[in-house]
Formats: structure tokens, C-alpha cells, sequence
């Protein structure tokens, strides 16, 4: 199975056009592999009782980062199904589509970059003591357990990648603001296709495996909370060490 | 790009019944090229510019050849040579428009051995996709064709969504004024496509003209009688007389009330990569009849909406022309 697409040039020479997309159906497949195995390990296992969702409740999300969220999440699913559908034999006017969405993704995405600047980064950031704190499997974590963070450390590498590879490619269509000049080399835009395919990729594993975590039954507080921004004050003793982290009352 | 004296080998298949060809277009998939007159077909093979294994020649296939009666106007054999079109009784009497389109495709040399069914399959003349060039329509991440230095004086004005080439064929836009239906069949059964969505442009299938799927076969089209005898018009304007695809074409099928204009459907080619209704000017003319001032009155609504490249803003002009002599009456 090839990793990429080759085209011979104006000139004759091979140049990359591309990610293959063959690779799309091992993605997927691996993904639900990683999916099964770990629901299979998960049932084997023996859970004490969850905490209750009743009592106190404690503020994990503010409207407007849930907001960001849902946009986010929306921008990237309509992204993925016009990106990937026409490839995979559904054939529809796609591309009009597919770049308002860009456009909402960057937005919402630079919305979030510039207001990270005013809340902990550190509660996100991912750093040597988050792989001791999964492997002891002891240390409770703050805000965000290490899984939490790596998984944002993740989406945030793709998502810039294929944000602004998608935006180049954006330059080279026609569109209400500006005429395509057509000026990029074969072999530059072939770079370009191939980095915004390999992150679409990327991101497909990714929102499979965030998806199936997000309805875990046991996760299912987080998913809550991303909803309605609160969960429980037991929630909280149970699964993440206060001290670390002391979220406001929630309304 | 080197040329080549000779043709690449090819597996030759030559079925007389449907059912092998359609087995056979099943089982060759994307390999599998299929045959009609090969006007279209020799060049992209000897260029070496496509490259199938193997080739499904139909035209042994008597079921697809033939004008045959319906009980909703007539029939024709995807196989049936534009000559043949062109000198047939029935469509001269009831649907002239088509044989006036097929009479100006190409040179007679061409319609003698072109079929109806490559005349509407036929691929894109765009030079930079035809010379092998890995532009969008040829898989690739560019177009040649719309950029500062690119000749583009033939391509499309209207419609285009990153491939700017144009539809080539001069039945199609008469098909379409005349609410023609395509037959296509495969493995998996028979569909009827209307002659507007058979063509199909580049912001849904970027690599291909019509809505044919692989594996599928286009056997006959269906004009209903509907426009039988009606009122109709063609003009091509191309840069040469003959054997040359055109700049702009009109075709027009009108039903009269009278004086005026009952109804009317006016489609133009070589505007975009599908034959391009005029619904505007349709609307426009309902009730009115034919005239300098009805052609004054709705012409310049042809080119509106125009885009159009570096070199092809004469297509603006000649479209309204070419309806101010169609209502011209």
C-alpha cells in the first residue's frame, strides 16, 4: 500500500500529488481495532461504583469554550464528509462547502489560540510528570488527566497543519474575494495536498478514538459536561485531585 | 511529450450482444475502454495519454444501432452513426434540430463512422488536459488553463469549479433543448437519465463528463414527442467550417401559441463544461413572439453571470448575438 500519489509534471518529471487514499480504509480499521481492543480490556476489568452526578456541582467548562467546542466539532465533521465522501464515491458539489467550513474552523480555532492566552495553559500543557502520573496510575490529575492533554496536544498538531495547508490551497481556487493565479508549482502543491491529506488522517484516527472515549460510560460526566459545564462535586473527588485543581461552584 | 507513429498494443473485444459488452465492461472495470467511432478514442491512445488494456468495440452490437418508434416519440442506438442520423426521415421531419446539430459536427469523414453515443461521451478538449498534463481533470492538484500566461480562448465562461474545459459536443445541447433521455445499462440494470443530468461538471465529478459510472454502458437515447415538430434553431460558431468544435452554439425548441411563445427551451455549448441552459432567457420570452424587439429585449440576459478567463470575453458578445438571431424568428 503507497503512503502517497505520484504525476508526472509539465516537464515529464514525477512529482508528489498527493496522500494516497487507500490508507484512509487502514486508518479507519486500525482505529476500530484500538476501539475494540480496549473495550474488551475495559470489560474485563472490575469497576467500583461511579460516583453520582447529584450533590454539588463544580464548573468544568464555560459557555463560551463549550460553545468553541460544538463549532469546532460541527466545522470538522462537514470538513471531513465533503473531503471525504466525494473520495470514497459520493459525488456532490463539495468544494463551496467544504471551504465556508475552513473558514468557520480557523476562525473558531484563532478565537481559541488568542483566549488560551488568558486562561492556565499550563492545565494543557503536556509535559514529562503527565507520563508518570499515567504509568503509576495512582496520581489523580488536575483539570485534564494526561490522556485528556495528549489527545488536545494531538488535535492541535493536525488541526494547524491542515489549517494552513488547507488555507494555501484556499489561494489557489476561485472565490468571492480573489481570482486563483495558478502560480504554485506541480510539486509544491503536490507537498501541500499530501500534508493536508496525511493530517485528514490523522485527524479521522484521532476523532474515532475521541468519540468512543466521549461515550464511555464512565466518561459520559466529561460529555455532560462539555453540554451543560458542570459536573459533580463527586465527580471530581473521585476522579481528579482537588488540590491540583478547584474549579469554580457551578450555577 | 513524445508522439508515436503507431498505436499502443491494445486487447481488441469485439461483442455482437449487450450482455457480453456489459459483462465485459463489469469485469475490465477502469481498464476497459469503450469503442464507439473512436474519434475521440485513437487520439488519446496514440498520444498514449490514456492508457486502457483493453478495448470494448460496440459497434458489432446491432441492439445499439437504429431509430426506432416509441410510444412517446423515438429511439436511437447510442452505436448509430450521426450520417445515419442526419439522413433519417423521421428526425428531419419531427426533430431537425438534432440532425442540424449532428450535420455540423466535425467533417463529413467523422460523421460517417462517429456514433451518437461517443459524439455525448466524448471527453474534454481542453489542449493542456488533451497533451497529458496532470491538471485536475487528469487526477492532478492544477489547471493549466486558467493562469496568467494559459490560452484559454475555448474554455468556459460559466460553471467552472477548478477545471474550466468546456463540453464539446454538438448533439448534447440539442438533447437537452429537446428534453432527451439516456439510457445507460449495466451488471446491476438500466437507468434513465435526463439528457441535464447525464453531463455532468467539474464541482461533482472533476474527472469525468457524463454521469456514466464504470461498468455502465450507454445504450440508446429517448427524445419524447413533446417537441415533435416544433420550432427550432441551431447555429455553431466555430473558427472553421467544418471539422472544429465550437466557440458557442445555440439550440433552441419552441412551442408557438399563435404568434407568441408558448414555451421554450435554449441551451448553448462550448459556455461550459455541460450544455448551458438559458433559463433566464426561456423565462424572459414566455408570451412573446419573435421579433428584433423580443431579441433586443433579452439578450444581453444570455451572458449574465459570466465569468470569464483572459482570452474568451468574446464568448459574452457572441452568445447574445446567437440569441438575437434565434428570436429573431
Amino acid at each position: 500500500m503507497d503512503i502517497a500519489t505520484y504525476k508526472n509534471d509539465v516537464w515529464g518529471q514525477e512529482v508528489l500529488r498527493g496522500v494516497s487514499w487507500d490508507l484512509l480504509w487502514l486508518v479507519v480499521v486500525l482505529a476500530f481495532i484500538a476501539i475494540a481492543a480496549h473495550a474488551i480490556y475495559e470489560a474485563s476489568q472490575s469497576r467500583g461504583d461511579r460516583p453520582t452526578s447529584e450533590g454539588e456541582r463544580v464548573n468544568r467548562h464555560d459557555a463560551i469554550d463549550r460553545a468553541f467546542h460544538w463549532i469546532m466539532a460541527g466545522s470538522v465533521f462537514v470538513l471531513l464528509a465533503t473531503g471525504v465522501f466525494p473520495i470514497i464515491g459520493l459525488e456532490f458539489a463539495w468544494l463551496e462547502i467544504h471551504w465556508i467550513a475552513g473558514i468557520v474552523l480557523t476562525i473558531v480555532v484563532a478565537f481559541h489560540i488568542v483566549r488560551s492566552f488568558t486562561q492556565d495553559l499550563g492545565s494543557m500543557a503536556v509535559g514529562p510528570s503527565d507520563l508518570k502520573e499515567a504509568l503509576d496510575g495512582k496520581t489523580k490529575p488536575g483539570k485534564y488527566s494526561p490522556a485528556q492533554k495528549s489527545m488536545h496536544a494531538i488535535v492541535t498538531i493536525l488541526t494547524l497543519v491542515v489549517i494552513v495547508t488547507g488555507l494555501i490551497m484556499f489561494l489557489q481556487i476561485d472565490t468571492p474575494w480573489w481570482e486563483r493565479t495558478n502560480e504554485m508549482s506541480e510539486s509544491a502543491l503536490g507537498w501541500l495536498f499530501f500534508l493536508h491529506g496525511l493530517s485528514t488522517l490523522g485527524l479521522i484516527a484521532v476523532i474515532c478514538l475521541h468519540i468512543y472515549f466521549a461515550i464511555r460510560p464512565e466518561k459520559l460526566f466529561y460529555m455532560r459536561s462539555m453540554i451543560k459545564g458542570w459536573i459533580s462535586k463527586e465527580e471530581l473527588v473521585a476522579h481528579h485531585d482537588p488540590q491540583r485543581w478547584t474549579p469554580d461552584k457551578s450555577n | 511529450m513524445a508522439s508515436f507513429d503507431v498505436m499502443p498494443e491494445v486487447q481488441l473485444y469485439q461483442p455482437v450482444e449487450l450482455g457480453d459488452a456489459l459483462n465485459l465492461a463489469d469485469e475490465l472495470g477502469e481498464d476497459g475502454w469503450l469503442l464507439g467511432g473512436g474519434q475521440d478514442t485513437y487520439g488519446w491512445l496514440k498520444d498514449r495519454a490514456k492508457q486502457p488494456t483493453a478495448m470494448i468495440d460496440l459497434n458489432g452490437i446491432e441492439a445499439l444501432r437504429g431509430i426506432r418508434d416509441t410510444n412517446d416519440g423515438i429511439e436511437i442506438g447510442a452505436a448509430t452513426t450521426l450520417r445515419d442520423i442526419i439522413r433519417d426521415e423521421r428526425i428531419n421531419r419531427d426533430y431537425s434540430l438534432l440532425a442540424q446539430a449532428a450535420n455540423r459536427v466535425a467533417s463529413p469523414q467523422i460523421r460517417n463512422v462517429g456514433t451518437l453515443g461517443g459524439n455525448l461521451s466524448q471527453d474534454a478538449r481542453c489542449w493542456y488536459y488533451r497533451r497529458g498534463l496532470a491538471c485536475y481533470r487528469a487526477g492532478g492538484n492544477t489547471c493549466y488553463a486558467d493562469g496568467p500566461e494559459a490560452m484559454n480562448r475555448e474554455h468556459a465562461i460559466f460553471d467552472a469549479s477548478r477545471c474550466v474545459a468546456v463540453s464539446p459536443s454538438d448533439t448534447a445541447t440539442a438533447l437537452v433543448a429537446l428534453e432527451a433521455t439516456m439510457v445507460a445499462e449495466s451488471l446491476s440494470g438500466r437507468r434513465i437519465i435526463a439528457a441535464e443530468d447525464f453531463f455532468v461538471g467539474p464541482d461533482t465529478h472533476i474527472e469525468q463528463m457524463t454521469s456514466l459510472d464504470t461498468g455502465e454502458i450507454l445504450t440508446a437515447v429517448h427524445i419524447p414527442s413533446k417537441w415533435a415538430g416544433q420550432r427550432f434553431y441551431f447555429e455553431k460558431v466555430a473558427d472553421r467550417d467544418v471539422w472544429d468544435f465550437a466557440l458557442v452554439s445555440i439550440a433552441v425548441a419552441m412551442s408557438m401559441d399563435g404568434d407568441s411563445i408558448a414555451d421554450c427551451r435554449i441551451v448553448c455549448g462550448g459556455v461550459a463544461c455541460t450544455p448551458h441552459r438559458l433559463t433566464g432567457v426561456e423565462q424572459a420570452v414566455r408570451g412573446m413572439s419573435l421579433g428584433e424587439q423580443t431579441a433586443e429585449a433579452v439578450a444581453a440576459i444570455a451572458s449574465a453571470g459570466a465569468k470569464p478567463l483572459n482570452y474568451n470575453h468574446f464568448k459574452m458578445p457572441l452568445m447574445e448575438n446567437l440569441v438575437r438571431r434565434a428570436m429573431r424568428g
